[in-house]
Formats: structure tokens, C-alpha cells, sequence
């Protein structure tokens, strides 16, 4: 029953919202502009000082890239970097090289008035350069979901957007608070999050990944290794029997070799419980997280229908 | 060296136990828990449950592989420091890892994740032509000198080294971490076909080498030495440098590059069975064999963030352990 009323629920979201949306737009000055001037303490502890909404932004990470296109303020970004694809828009604009790698003399050639930046990933000194030259930089790095919702709501305030970042960032958490399991669905599958399957690299505590296996109503298998990302061997693997994989897919790492997919100790590789989702989808710490989420929950949801003595679907709400 | 050849006496049962000793313990070693019993019953009654696949199909797999990647780099490591009259030479030092980790980035990276079967003949390949690009370019009408061997296989190296360098940056992030841990050296790889695989080109590499023995003796003299104590000191050279080089080349191809072994257990071993070949050679595989088994175990064990390349724990564990040897022997060997 939790998954139809999802599904209804979703359905009503989706068809209502734009609609709310689009009628607070309309009621409200267009950027927020009235807040300006502004100072917004970033991420690092440094104050972002403002006059007026910024025209030229670039962007140093995909999901800075997407929040930026979600407040409407795309028509701002003058760069961003070469693995910035979503939405699809996005992939036409300049780039400014990688994430790791931007091109700080390229960065300043485009006069941004505001450089969008996170603190995992993009290196500090190249960051600090821009800053040198009196670019102003704005770094995030949200821990978790709900990190990513307020990082959108600040940078909406940033953006001059901050109402159209609010109910934005509310429309996700609800999404968000669909998509988990209701309190009748008591059992906890032991689910395992892999970013590569040769070698098996998890995800581990810390990590979005593992968030959104515990938000969904899942345990993860990988959770009594240290370190983000602890490589497993098939031993560990068939030690910790997960009912449930997704691989998180990247270039070429979507499937596991034959010789560790034949041990049928591993109830996913027994019930073909191995799901593989967008690398992006999961690794991104974007608005994105919530599709990622109600992937995962829904297919949580289908191992716990798949399971003996569940109730055939549908017909849960005698429980 | 009187005295290293009579503790070599008993240096070789003791180098034996520890070999053994080294398999059992990483047989025994793991997150699946294995009672003394079911190991018994998997090994002797085919029993087929959960503790006997895990041990028959990948704790004794690995072991084994380990002791043969450990004992063939040992033995190569030997064969370069003769043949290059340098105690600083090791399996790797001409070109050959170079060349093995181009043939397996290629696969690695650039082709589809089923291509994966093809990464330890691409790396075999790479090894086998930078080893014989090396020798050709090294080669004079007058011979091979050792000085020459070491700066074509340093110039081929570094060539080589920027290659894998572009490889890494130009290739699909999702690939590059399975790229990394085969550049560090890995044992993870360990299934039963590929232990059988490695198995014939170790064995015929170590019989080769060991046949080669008297010649290797007398190469430590000086070319000249040799050659007037009759030995056919180019075909000898030939001859220890292909071998050694198909050793280390099939190696690094079903464990990518691991570092230290190849120089160091040597030096170990000379000082405990001297530097006579006809000793030399079968001590250091055991020791290299040995060391790498109880890296590896080390290596799965150790660390709370799942397993390490044993590339790492090689040197990590290694290098304290061969300095307190080196230095205890006053640098004998």
C-alpha cells in the first residue's frame, strides 16, 4: 500500500506543483533582487559579498550545475566544466576544463562575477587563485541529502532566486520523505553499493550512497569497513551475503565478472537482485539524489514483495 | 661465503617451513570463517558447501599464485643483478614492467569490460616486446654490455612510463581505479585457471634459470673472467635475459606491478645461502614465495578499509624486516 499512495502522491506532485511554482513566480519581483547587497558565509567560512545578483556565473562541478539550472538561473552561467551534462542544455555552454582540473586563466578570460565551487573536488589553490585575481567563490559541500536541499536554498539567496530555491528545495524533501519506506515495512535488506565491480570497490559510510541505503530501508553490507570506499574481495563479498547490489555504473564497470557472479551465496546474485543505476545519479550531490533515492526504494521495496510470506502487491494494506 | 654455505645447510628446510607455513596461514586466513574440520573435509572428501568453495576456489588459488609471483620475481630478481652486475637491478628495471602495464592498460581501459580474459596476454605481449626492444637496442656487433642493458632498458622505461602516464589521465574515470590497483600490484586475481596458466611459464623460467647457474657464477667475475673460464659468455647472457624476462613478464601479467620483491628478497637470501647460483636461485624463490604469501595475508587482514594492494605491503613489511637482516650480516652478501 506504501507504494501505491507513493505513486499517487507523486502523480498529484507533479501535476500540481509546476503549477504553484509557476504562480509564485509570477506573484514576486523576478531575482529576488531585493536582497542585495549580500553577504553569505560559503562553505569554508568565507563571506561572499555581493551587489547585485550575479549575470556571469561559472560553475567547477556537475551539481553545482544542475542547482543552477533547477533555480531557472542557466541563463547566467557563462562556463562550466566538461563533465557537466545534465540537463542537457548544459553540455552546449564553454567549458572550463574538469573538475579537478578547471583552467583558472580560461575561468578569468569569461569575467565571471561569480565562481560556483565545492570543497571535494576542486583543488583549494586553484580555487584561492580566482579568488587572488577578485572572483568571488562560492564553495558547498553538502555531508548529506539534507545538506543538498539547503545548499540549494543558499544558493537560491546567492542566485538572487531565493524564493524559487525554497520551494524547490521543499518540493525535493517531500519527495525525498515519499520515497522512504513507512514504518510497516519492518524488515532491512542488506543492500551493497558498489562503484566498481572489478575490482568490487563499495560504498562505505559517508558516503551518499550509503545514505540513500539507509533512507530506503536498507542496511548497508558494507558498513563495518572504515574508509568511503573499501575494496572488497569475493570472500567479502560471500562473507557479506547482500540480498540487494546496485552498482553505480560508470564507463565500462557495470557488470560483475562471471567467476564472482556464479557465487549463488550471495542472495542478489542468487534472485538477480543486482540493479545497476546512473553513476551520476548517485555520486552527484545534486538534485538528482532524490530520483537516486526513489530508485533504490522502490527496488528495496520490490525484494521485501519478493520475499516469502510477503503480501502478493497490492493487497498489502490487510497487514 | 664459507660461512653463508654452511648455514645454508639448514637454511633450506627452515626456508621450506616457512613456505608452508606461509600457505597454511593465508589458507586460513579470512571473513568466511573455516573450522580445521571443513578444511579437511573440502581437501580430502570434496566436500561442497559455502567453507570448501570458498577455500579450494579462491583462499588456495590465491596462496598458490602468490607463492609462484613471489618465488619468479625472486628468481628474476637474482638473474638481472648477475647478468647486469648490479646489485640494484630487479625484474623490472628494463622496461619490462613498462611495457607489461601498457599491454594491460590497453585492455583495461580502452576495451570493453569483456575483454577482460585478454589483460594477461596483452600484458605478457607488452612485457616480451619492450624486453626484446631493449635487448635488440642494447645489442652491438662486439656483444651486450651491462651498461648498456641498463640504459636502453632506463631510456625504453621512461618512454614508456609517459605513455601509461597519458593512458591514466585520457581514460573513462569508472576505469581508472581497477587500472591503479593492477599498477600497484594485486593477488586478487587469483582463480584456479589462472594459477594453471602461470604455472607452466614459472616452472619453465626457474628449470631455465637454475640450469644457467654455473654460467651466472661466472658472469660476477667480468666478461672476460668468464670467458676465459670457457664459458660462451654471449649465449649465457642471451639466454639469462630472456628467460628472466619471461619470468617477470608473466608474472606482472596476472598480478600487475609489485615492487620490491624482485630486489630485495635476493640480497635476503644471499645472506642466508651465500652467493653460489646452484643455492641462490632455489633459496630466494622460496623466500620470495614465502614473503609474498604472508604480504598478501597481511594485505587481506590488516586493514579495517577492505583489502590493500599487496604492492603496498610488500615494501611497507619488507623493507624494516630486510634492512634488520642486511644489517645484522654487516652487508656479507
Amino acid at each position: 500500500m506504501g507504494r501505491v499512495r507513493t505513486a499517487v502522491a507523486r502523480t498529484v506532485l507533479a501535476g500540481v506543483l509546476p503549477v504553484l511554482l509557476l504562480a509564485s513566480a509570477i506573484g514576486r519581483p523576478a531575482f529576488g533582487a531585493d536582497r542585495f547587497p549580500l553577504a553569505l558565509k560559503d562553505d569554508r567560512g568565507v563571506t561572499v559579498r555581493l551587489a547585485d545578483p550575479p549575470r556571469r556565473v561559472v560553475s567547477l562541478a556537475p551539481s553545482l550545475t544542475e542547482i543552477v539550472f533547477l533555480l531557472g538561473r542557466d541563463g547566467s552561467l557563462v562556463g562550466v566544466t566538461r563533465f557537466c551534462n545534465v540537463p542537457p542544455a548544459a553540455s552546449g555552454l564553454p567549458k572550463i576544463g574538469g573538475v579537478s582540473d578547471p583552467d583558472v586563466e580560461r575561468i578569468v578570460a569569461l569575467s565571471p562575477d561569480l565562481v560556483l565551487c565545492t570543497t571535494d573536488g576542486n583543488p583549494r589553490d586553484k580555487v584561492r587563485a580566482l579568488e587572488e585575481v577578485g572572483i568571488p567563490c562560492f564553495a558547498v559541500s553538502p555531508q548529506d541529502l539534507e545538506a543538498v536541499f539547503a545548499a540549494i536554498e543558499r544558493l537560491g539567496v546567492l542566485l538572487g532566486a531565493a524564493d524559487r530555491g525554497r520551494a524547490e528545495a521543499g518540493a525535493l524533501r517531500r519527495r525525498a520523505r515519499l520515497a522512504r519506506p513507512s514504518a510497516r515495512d519492518p524488515e532491512t535488506p542488506a543492500a551493497l553499493f558498489v562503484v566498481s565491480t572489478a575490482p568490487i570497490i563499495a560504498a562505505g559510510e559517508g558516503t551518499f550512497m550509503d545514505e540513500l541505503v539507509r533512507l530506503a530501508g536498507g542496511r548497508n553490507a558494507a558498513a563495518r569497513f572504515s574508509g568511503r570506499y573499501p575494496r572488497l574481495s569475493v570472500e567479502e563479498l560471500v562473507a557479506a551475503r547482500p540480498d540487494v547490489i546496485f552498482v553505480a555504473g560508470m564507463a565500462g564497470v557495470e557488470r560483475f565478472p562471471p567467476e564472482v557472479t556464479r557465487w549463488k551465496e550471495v542472495p542478489a546474485f542468487r534472485d538477480g537482485a543486482v540493479i545497476t543505476l546512473d553513476g551520476d545519479l548517485v555520486t552527484r550531490p545534486g538534485p538528482r539524489l532524490v530520483t537516486a533515492l526513489e530508485r533504490v526504494s522502490a527496488a528495496l521495496a520490490d525484494w521485501r514483495a519478493s520475499r516469502p510470506g510477503a503480501p502478493p502487491a497490492g493487497a498489502g494494506g490487510e497487514r | 661465503m664459507t660461512g653463508g654455505a654452511k648455514q645454508g645447510g639448514a637454511a633450506f628446510p627452515v626456508l621450506i617451513a616457512a613456505l608452508l607455513g606461509a600457505l597454511a596461514l593465508s589458507a586460513s586466513t579470512g571473513p568466511v570463517p573455516i573450522s580445521p574440520r571443513a578444511a579437511f573435509d573440502a581437501v580430502f572428501r570434496g566436500t561442497d558447501d559455502t567453507p570448501a568453495r570458498v577455500l579450494l576456489s579462491l583462499r588456495l588459488p590465491r596462496a598458490l599464485l602468490g607463492a609462484l609471483v613471489g618465488g619468479a620475481l625472486a628468481s628474476s630478481g637474482v638473474a638481472f643483478q648477475a647478468l647486469l652486475r648490479n646489485p640494484l637491478a630487479d625484474p623490472y628495471i628494463l622496461g619490462v614492467s613498462g611495457g607489461a602495464a601498457v599491454g594491460a592498460l590497453t585492455v583495461a581501459l580502452f576495451l570493453s569490460a569483456d575483454a577482460t580474459p585478454l589483460l594477461p596476454l596483452c600484458a605478457f605481449g607488452g612485457a616480451a616486446l619492450s624486453a626484446l626492444a631493449v635487448f635488440l637496442l642494447a645489442r652491438r656487433r662486439s656483444g651486450v654490455s651491462p651498461e648498456r642493458l641498463i640504459l636502453m632498458g632506463v631510456v625504453v622505461g621512461a618512454f614508456l612510463n609517459a605513455v601509461i602516464m597519458l593512458m591514466v589521465t585520457l581514460a573513462p574515470p569508472g576505469k581508472i581505479p581497477g587500472a591503479l590497483y593492477w599498477l600497484m600490484g594485486d593477488l586478487g586475481l587469483g582463480t584456479p585457471r589462472r594459477v594453471a596458466v602461470l604455472f607452466p611459464y614459472v616452472a619453465l623460467g626457474t628449470v631455465l634459470l637454475y640450469l644457467l647457474s654455473r654460467g651466472l657464477d661466472l658472469l660476477l667475475l667480468g666478461d672476460h673472467a668468464a670467458f676465459q673460464a670457457g664459458l660462451s659468455v654471449e649465449r649465457v647472457k642471451t639466454a639469462t635475459y630472456l628467460t628472466a624476462s619471461l619470468l617477470a613478464g608473466s608474472v606482472v601479467a596476472v598480478s600487475g606491478l609489485i615492487g620490491f620483491v624482485g630486489l630485495i628478497v635476493p640480497h635476503g637470501a644471499r645472506v642466508l645461502v651465500g652467493s653460489g647460483h646452484r643455492r641462490l636461485l632455489p633459496a630466494a624463490f622460496l623466500l620470495g614465495g614465502a614473503f609474498l604469501v604472508l604480504s598478501d595475508t597481511l594485505a587481506r587482514a590488516a586493514s579495517p578499509a577492505g583489502e590493500l594492494p599487496v604492492g603496498a605491503v610488500t615494501a611497507l613489511a619488507g623493507a624494516p624486516f630486510f634492512l634488520y637482516l642486511l644489517r645484522r650480516n654487516g652487508g656479507r652478501s
